[in-house]
């Protein structure tokens, strides 16, 4: 996430059920949200943010097929192309004996390519160091958290409010680098 | 709407479709160019088997849930109720291809010809298993005590809604006991039956797999009915509590287990084409060289269609997609069964006639129309008798335990 | 949000646990120093990997002759190991996979455990094939690149290299999956340590933040890896059947093989996590999340898959004298009668006959029971593989050619030395790892957790709704 901002407001709830009728209302006064984090997968969480469905499945399908091709397309020039030989009066271009290996690689490619996108895409990987809003988040707080850099000092009152009205157990503010 | 009514128009259309079915089994009884009015038999074979089937797998499947706590099926499970009635229909048209074999009217298993067997040292070693009086035995008993559970479990389901309550889960409790017993029942008996009435079409060839493929051909043809019918209901308003939730999970029952029995046919086939024994490799020769139409159609219908229809998620959740597809694998599995056994009925039929099967016979190379006639028959009575058996309970088994869990049922 | 649950469903979760309880419940034994007991198991774990390693080494230098193998049983107990192993690894990716799909939500509490049981059952088993050649040192020769031998590639006909694919892509698959789901849990773990701890932690954790947008792909990408993972756990169990049913040999010449390898690997799978779990959730205190109904679930699966593998054993049994094949019949007639008919009913009564007392409910729910159940089915399955392998292999079309086989101290020491690879591995995975699944846990609590369904059983009582549903 390039994010360049440096100030963070966010609110911190107790329960899941707070903090989706928060969101919902936040999205009713038409409230800014920067990012929302939860300790675990909230259900019905991502239409009221308005998260648009995630595509991982088309890429793990391309990169499937990618495996599929290399496999088959790979065996197929090896044993009729490359070094005919046969093998227990197999004909050269058996196809029953290259599925299985076209089937493991075409897993293998999509489950790879997969994984990789996942944490390409969200900004993860071994030795990256996102700062974290509050050391709870993992635990037990679910927390809605504005951008507040360049606004006024009436639009923090105003989204302090915000958070007072639906029942936040804390309010905190955050500088990220 | 919780009373299902068995409209007039309905009827009619069902008692057309089994009129229909008559007239082509009479049709097909004498246009036939095969001896022993092997078209007539067969057709009449085939379609009691995998209607059979159907009624099996769905107290087969009934008793699974109930033993995984399964919850979401709970508002539609009186189809499958319905559906495993039917299992003494199949019963009693079974009956007449056993009157068959005693009265020597047909010639669809050869070892039920005692001169061919007196021939024959493989299947003279084979008679005690397959003979006249084992079919009938194993025929009657075994598809008589799956229809003395579905009958039991339904029983118990009706009588929950009578006089059970929604935290009375007593009558719950029976019916796990009683589908925990239906499963390793059903599980060892559904092979044998197998054997019998398919695999010992072609008496000389076996194969241990065969059992579980069939049967995972049977479990893909019930569940493409039941999408069906479940969709033909919804737009007569019956099963509104059946969301498409509960659709997108059917649809990923049909996808995952067509994927299913495609691994039970690679399996099958692989080892066979590789060990390249010649006694197990005359099976899949005989269909690739005489019947290619059927042997590749059956993956074409019942694998790459459904796999690339099917693996998006919406084609599972819309009534469109998910209704054609399901069409085609109920016909799909037909065409599986038939090139289960047409071909064996078609070579023991002309050996034992001394004839030689050659070039196109139809009614056997690929189905006519007087086996999709026939298809449409069975398919109607299979359907009266579901309908009439919905008609006498109510539709929503309205203290099931799980009834809650099942209209809230969200993915 | 709270899920409608049926009042006749168990609690998956108990001990009316708060969100935060879990998280204390399960992080803490990452954060305390090990205890008596697991120094011991450690001690005996690492000891027995030490032996393995002096056999697998003493193997290598004086070559596969150290081993008993004969001319006419060319496979003993490596390859028995070696299936037995790749068995046991099924059950993890069952467990988050297939029961993931099936949406069985008792899965949470077992299936971090499983899934990292089955990555250190893989590790021994991949090591079979590996040793198994003799000159370990060509081993690259499995691999489809060029190499000195010139043009030629390698066999793509052969089942055994169908294996070497099916082997690694699960063993990757696995891991990927595996650590996927740690990801968000090792920063649960972050988040609570201090110093030296929360560096590693915070390399483990890969900067997770939890914000909604990854939450969502990740449940996302666990679904599809599930879904592609499902499939694979059939396939590999399936190859492995391949490199013994592709053959002519009869007793393994037989079209059943891949389904009945597959349901016997989640047979034993299931064992080995019963075996493992009921002593981890005593020694950790795990009490709340893998309570005695999960245990109850387990052993329903093993009866499950037990009767279907006995299904087959007499499915083979009935079609080989059926087929009228002599040898075919010959063959099972000397696994059942021959000279190792002791294998053939220790294989019989473990497998087939001992799960059926987990038709009682009370057994079922008893943890003794249970423990020796599992130990006994873990045997049994060794035992099938064994049947399978060197029965058959013992004689052959030509008598001059029969023969016995015992296994040296040195294929026994390897066999030992892969307990210690395990138990080594796992005895380090309870240490440095939440055990259970807390992200997943966390978000079943409200639809299992005990006091969350008390109060769905009163919403039940209630006389309003009991009538709602009727209409």
């Amino acid at each position: 996430m390039s994010n360049t901002n440096n100030e963070v407001l966010f609110g911190l709830y107790n329960d899941e059920v707070e903090l989706m009728s928060a969101v919902k209302e936040a999205k009713d006064q038409h409230l800014d949200i920067m990012d929302v984090y939860t300790p675990f997968p909230v259900h019905g969480l991502d239409p009221i943010l308005g998260l648009s469905e995630s595509r991982l499945h088309i890429a793990g399908f391309i990169y499937g097929m990618i495996g599929t091709t290399i496999a088959f397309g790979f065996m197929t020039w090896v044993f009729t192309r490359d070094w005919p030989i046969i093998f227990g009066g197999k004909p050269y271009f058996s196809v029953p004996s290259f599925i299985p290996i076209t089937f493991e690689l075409t897993v293998l490619f999509a489950c790879i390519g997969m994984v990789v996108t996942f944490y390409t895409i969200c900004g993860m990987g071994p030795g990256v160091n996102n700062e974290v809003l509050d050391e709870r988040i993992t635990d037990d707080k679910f927390c809605i958290a504005f951008a507040t850099d360049g606004m006024g000092d009436d639009e923090i009152e105003k989204l302090k409010g915000f958070f007072q009205s639906t029942g936040a157990d804390e309010v905190n503010s955050k500088s990220l680098n | 709407m919780n009373q299902f009514t068995f409209e007039s128009k309905e009827k009619q259309i069902f008692l057309g479709a089994i009129g229909l079915g008559v007239l082509c089994l009479i049709l097909s009884f004498f246009m036939d160019s095969t001896p022993y009015h092997s078209r007539f038999w067969s057709n009449f074979l085939h379609n009691t088997v995998y209607f059979t089937g159907i009624g099996f797998l769905a107290i087969f499947i009934l008793s699974a849930k109930l033993l995984a706590y399964s919850g979401w099926h709970t508002s539609f499970k009186r189809i499958w109720e319905a559906f495993s009635m039917f299992l003494i229909v199949g019963l009693v048209l079974m009956l007449v291809i056993i009157a068959g074999i005693f009265g020597h009217w047909h010639h669809l298993y050869h070892w039920a010809d005692p001169e061919a067997v007196a021939a024959d040292p493989i299947m003279q070693g084979k008679a005690p298993f397959l003979n006249p009086m084992v079919y009938t035995i194993f025929t009657i008993a075994i598809v008589g005590i799956w229809y003395f559970f579905a009958k039991k479990i339904r029983s118990i389901s009706i009588a929950e809604d009578n006089e059970g309550g929604v935290l009375n889960f007593s009558f719950n409790r029976k019916m796990k006991i009683w589908g925990a017993a239906f499963l390793p029942v059903g599980g060892f008996t559904s092979a044998a039956i197998v054997w019998l009435w398919v695999m010992s079409v072609d008496a000389h060839w076996y194969s241990t797999l065969f059992a579980w493929y069939s049967t995972a051909s049977w479990l893909v043809g019930m569940l493409a009915l039941t999408i069906i019918l479940l969709i033909v209901f919804k737009s007569k308003g019956y099963f509104s509590m059946v969301s498409a939730e509960h659709l997108h999970d059917l649809g990923k029952y049909l996808f995952g287990f067509s994927i299913f029995w495609t691994y039970l046919w690679f399996s099958q086939y692989m080892l066979i084409w590789y060990a390249n024994v010649g006694e197990e490799t005359i099976y899949f020769q005989t269909r690739i060289q005489e019947f290619p139409v059927l042997f590749y159609g059956n993956l074409v219908i019942n694998f790459v269609l459904p796999f690339f229809i099917l693996m998006r998620n919406d084609t599972k959740r819309k009534t469109g997609t998910l209704m054609l597809t399901s069409i085609a694998l109920l016909f799909g599995h037909w065409l599986d069964f038939f090139q289960m056994i047409k071909p064996g009925v078609l070579h023991t039929a002309m050996e034992s006639a001394g004839e030689h099967a050659h070039g196109f016979t139809s009614g056997f190379t690929i189905p006519g129309l007087l086996e999709l006639g026939t298809f449409i028959g069975f398919l109607g009575l299979f359907l009266y008798y579901t309908y009439t058996r919905l008609e006498k309970a109510a539709l929503v088994p309205q203290n099931d335990p799980y009834l809650k869990e099942s209209i809230h049922h969200h993915v | 949000m709270s899920a409608v649950v049926s009042p006749i469903r168990e609690p998956l979760v108990t001990g009316g646990k708060s969100y935060h309880q879990i998280t204390e419940d399960i992080c803490s034994p990452t954060e305390r120093a090990p205890g008596k007991a697991w120094i011991l198991g450690f001690m005996v774990a690492s000891g027995l990997l030490a032996f393995g390693v002096f056999s697998i080494l003493w193997t290598i230098y004086f070559g596969i002759g150290t081993w008993n193998l004969n001319r006419t049983i060319g496979w003993g107990w490596d390859i028995t190991n070696f299936v037995w192993w790749v068995g046991i690894g099924h059950a993890g990716t069952l467990i988050s996979a297939i029961l993931l799909l099936f949406r069985q939500k008792w899965r949470t509490g077992v299936n971090r455990a499983a899934e990292a049981m089955t990555i250190f059952a893989v590790i021994c088993a991949a090591l079979f094939p590996g040793i198994h050649v003799g000159r370990i040192w060509v081993v690259f020769y499995f691999f489809p690149v060029p190499n000195t031998r010139g043009p030629l590639w390698v066999n793509f006909n052969s089942p055994l290299l169908w294996d070497l694919f099916a082997i690694s892509t699960y063993f990757t698959v696995s891991l990927l999956f595996w650590y996927t789901g740690l990801v968000p849990d090792f920063a649960t773990v972050r988040d609570r340590a201090k110093g030296f701890r929360k560096k590693i932690y915070n390399i483990l954790s890969f900067g997770w933040t939890g914000s909604a947008k990854h939450w969502q792909r990740w449940e996302s990408l666990s679904l599809i890896l599930a879904g592609l993972a499902t499939p694979l756990v059939l396939s590999v169990h399936t190859i492995v059947s391949f490199d013994f049913a592709t053959s002519v040999i009869p007793g393994w010449h037989t079209t059943i093989f891949p389904p009945y390898f597959v349901a016997g690997a989640i047979f034993s799978g299931f064992a080995m996590v019963q075996t493992l779990m009921i002593i981890t959730r005593k020694v950790l205190n795990l009490q709340d999340y893998i309570t005695i109904s999960h245990i109850e679930s387990m052993n329903k699966v093993i009866l499950l898959t037990g009767t279907m593998v006995g299904v087959a054993y007499l499915t083979e049994l009935f079609i080989a004298w059926y087929s009228g094949y002599i040898y075919e019949q010959f063959a099972f007639y000397n696994r059942a009668l021959g000279i190792y008919w002791w294998s053939y009913f220790a294989m019989m009564a473990c497998n087939v006959l001992s799960p059926q007392v987990f038709w009682s409910k009370k057994i079922r729910r008893s943890i003794t029971w249970t423990f020796v159940m599992s130990i006994f089915v873990n045997i049994g399955m060794w035992f099938e593989r064994f049947v399978i392998i060197a029965t058959t292999l013992a004689r052959d079309y030509l008598p001059s050619s029969w023969s016995y086989y015992t296994p040296t101290w040195v294929e026994v020491g390897i066999y030992l030395g892969t307990f210690g690879i395990f138990f080594t591995f796992y005895l380090l995975f309870t240490r440095v790892a939440p055990v259970v699944a807390i992200a997943e846990i966390k978000s079943i609590l409200k639809a299992g957790g005990d006091q969350y369904l008390e109060k769905h059983v009163e919403e039940a009582k209630k006389p309003e709704n009991l009538e709602e549903v009727s209409h």
